[in-house]
């Protein structure tokens, strides 16, 4: 009871610090926060599909790049709000995932992560070369005071995705998510529609990165296919995933807001070898702590009777 | 079209196709005896690539003279790999195949981080034996059939070990049967690291032979692991045939759609197939396998 309460004073500061600290105007705190959000969003994304209903996803990336080029083209072509066009870009990801998550969940686990692979290189290479896109020349959004709006919008899918995930923790459809995951005959043997299950987790996970892709574009007021469909981008959210715990509640959290800080600056110090060391610290992570840092911290407070 | 244009276009993407073939092959033993699905392989493919094309530029040593060397290497990182990584999964780990499937996605992204940092993100290639011998109104690359023929050798050679040799028999047992073969006294524990080590060493030698005939850079990786599961998958886990056949429809997808699209879309084949062939034939990767 402590250790809840403890915990629920610590998230409402936690809270309170992102809500405020972008208002000191300093650009590295801004720059900060904003990647924490934008990485622990990520987080929550990717967990829905691959830690609630343990289809490993390498390819949600995809749909960031989506909603990325949803906002530039947008924004640049049509000049419509980018707000608008980040929420479209989240729409037509959503319609997408349907019948993308139809055809891919058909797929054995390990296969559907390579499918998943195969598809966000397709993507990049597609967009590479659209013309619409910009190529590989990429596309200039209109600089000014970007980053504030986009950090807010960031922040807000953020909590959205904590919500979000509170709520199929606790309900009947993250049961059944759990349920496949552990045993899909066997699930569905007892009345899970399997395929619809899986496909609705796939879908959230997908309007996840869609609309957080829509604000990185209006944040880095830049979009190129190498930089969007980034596989930094990918791997990060997997290792911070990983390293909070995969298909728990704040797994996520505890993962993006530890190793955001960590990116940050090992980015700064090692631009070079960056994917280098998220690679080995995948490696490391799971060997030396398989489930994550919320269940074993779970276990351990367990362990003493406080939890 | 014109006929010599099409016929041209099938013999450069037959003889890709022999190279592709020599990868999957490395892939079927590893992915036959332990069913883990590497991430890595394309990633170790891709390094010796680009580690030939610096000794050639460097040292002038010629990919074929390198083969040893880079077949060695190879191994070495499969056991590596195996031995170091994917034993120290813990007993508490989540699921086996959801982990192992993660750090073989660590890996991966490590060795990509690593050729970056030796490499640097440049295209690279051999430019060794650049000429052609013309056959009628054919020319057929120097290059190009000399790596597909000590694909084909090398091919040939596992063949033989794995259908005349005991340890290719135990291996053949270990994929066939885990039960069945420790039962008739094969070590499942070496077999795994032994078929990481034959697996990667031939990825290896796929990886040298390719660099005198196609440019790669440290983001290839992953073209080299799918384009392997494309082929096993086309092909059944089954036969020589199979995979070579795999191979070819891959090595001639990429020849044709590089010439009339261009080469970015030449690249994008293998992701494209793959899904493609994934989408037909779901079961395609759960026949039986080579090793």
């Amino acid at each position: 009871m402590i250790a809840k309460r403890a915990g629920y004073a610590v998230l409402a500061l936690l809270f309170v610090v992102l809500l405020l600290a972008p208002l000191s105007g300093n650009g590295y705190i801004v720059s900060l926060c904003y990647i924490t959000a934008l990485f622990v969003a990520l987080a929550y994304g990717w967990n829905l599909i691959s830690g609630y209903a343990g289809y490993l996803s390498f390819g949600q990336i995809t749909f960031f790049g989506i909603g990325a080029y949803a906002v530039a083209i947008g924004v640049t072509r049509f000049h419509l709000p980018w707000y608008l066009c980040a929420a479209l870009g989240g729409v037509a990801c959503a319609a997408l995932a349907v019948p993308m998550g139809w055809l891919m969940l058909r797929l054995r686990g390990p296969f559907f992560a390579l499918g998943m692979l195969g598809l966000a290189q397709t993507a990049r290479i597609l967009t590479n070369l659209t013309p619409i896109s910009g190529g590989s020349e990429g596309i200039y959004l209109p600089p000014g005071a970007n980053a504030i709006a986009a950090y807010y919008w960031t922040l807000a899918i953020m909590v959205g995705g904590v919500v979000l995930t509170a709520a199929i923790d606790r309900n009947a459809f993250g049961l059944r998510l759990r349920a496949l995951r552990e045993d899909e005959r066997a699930a569905g043997t007892l009345g899970v529609d399997t395929t619809r299950s899986n496909v609705q987790a796939f879908v959230l996970s997908a309007i996840f990165p869609a609309l957080l892709g829509g604000g990185y574009a209006w944040y880095l007021t830049y979009v190129e296919p190498n930089s969007i469909y980034s596989t930094e981008i990918e791997l990060q959210t997997v290792a911070m995933a990983i390293l909070g715990g995969m298909g728990t509640l704040w797994g996520p959290l505890v993962g993006g807001l530890i190793m955001s800080q960590v990116s940050e600056s090992l980015s700064t110090r090692f631009p070079q070898t960056h994917l280098m060391i998220f690679g080995a610290l995948i490696v490391v992570l799971l060997i030396a702590l398989p489930r994550g840092i919320v269940p074993a911290v779970a276990a351990f407070l367990k362990k003493r009777g406080i939890a | 079209m014109r006929p010599e244009l099409v016929l041209q276009l099938t013999i450069d993407g037959l003889l890709l196709g022999g190279v592709f073939a020599l990868a999957a092959l490395g892939l079927n033993v590893i992915f036959g005896v332990t069913r883990i699905v590497n991430l890595a392989h394309g990633n170790i493919v891709v390094l010796t690539a680009l580690s030939a094309a610096i000794a050639f530029q460097r040292f002038g040593i010629t990919p074929i003279e390198g083969l040893p060397v880079a077949m060695v290497g190879g191994a070495l990182l499969g056991v590596i790999i195996d031995r170091l990584i994917l034993r120290r999964l813990p007993e508490d780990a989540p699921t086996a195949e959801t982990t192992s499937l993660l750090l073989t996605f660590g890996v991966s992204y490590f060795l990509v981080g690593l050729s970056l940092a030796i490499f640097t993100g440049d295209f690279r290639s051999v430019a060794y034996l650049t000429g052609s011998w013309l056959v009628g109104p054919l020319s057929i690359g120097k290059s190009r059939f000399l790596a597909f023929a000590v694909a084909i050798v090398i091919a040939a050679m596992l063949g033989v070990l794995l259908r005349s040799t005991k340890i290719g028999r135990a291996l053949r047992a270990a994929s066939q049967n885990l039960d069945g073969a420790r039962a008739c006294g094969v070590s499942i524990d070496r077999m795994r690291t032994l078929s990481f080590g034959l697996g990667s060493a031939i990825a290896a030698a796929a990886g040298a032979l390719l660099s005198m005939i196609y440019a790669v850079n440290p983001d290839s990786g992953s073209q080299f692991t799918l384009i392997a599961f494309s082929v096993v998958a086309l092909g059944g886990l089954g036969s020589y045939a199979g995979a070579l056949l795999g191979s070819a429809i891959l090595g001639l997808a990429v020849s044709f759609v590089g010439f009339f699209g261009n080469t970015q879309l030449g690249a994008m084949m293998p992701y494209v197939v793959f899904i493609l062939v994934l989408l037909f034939r779901p079961s395609g990767l759960l026949g039986k396998s080579v090793a």
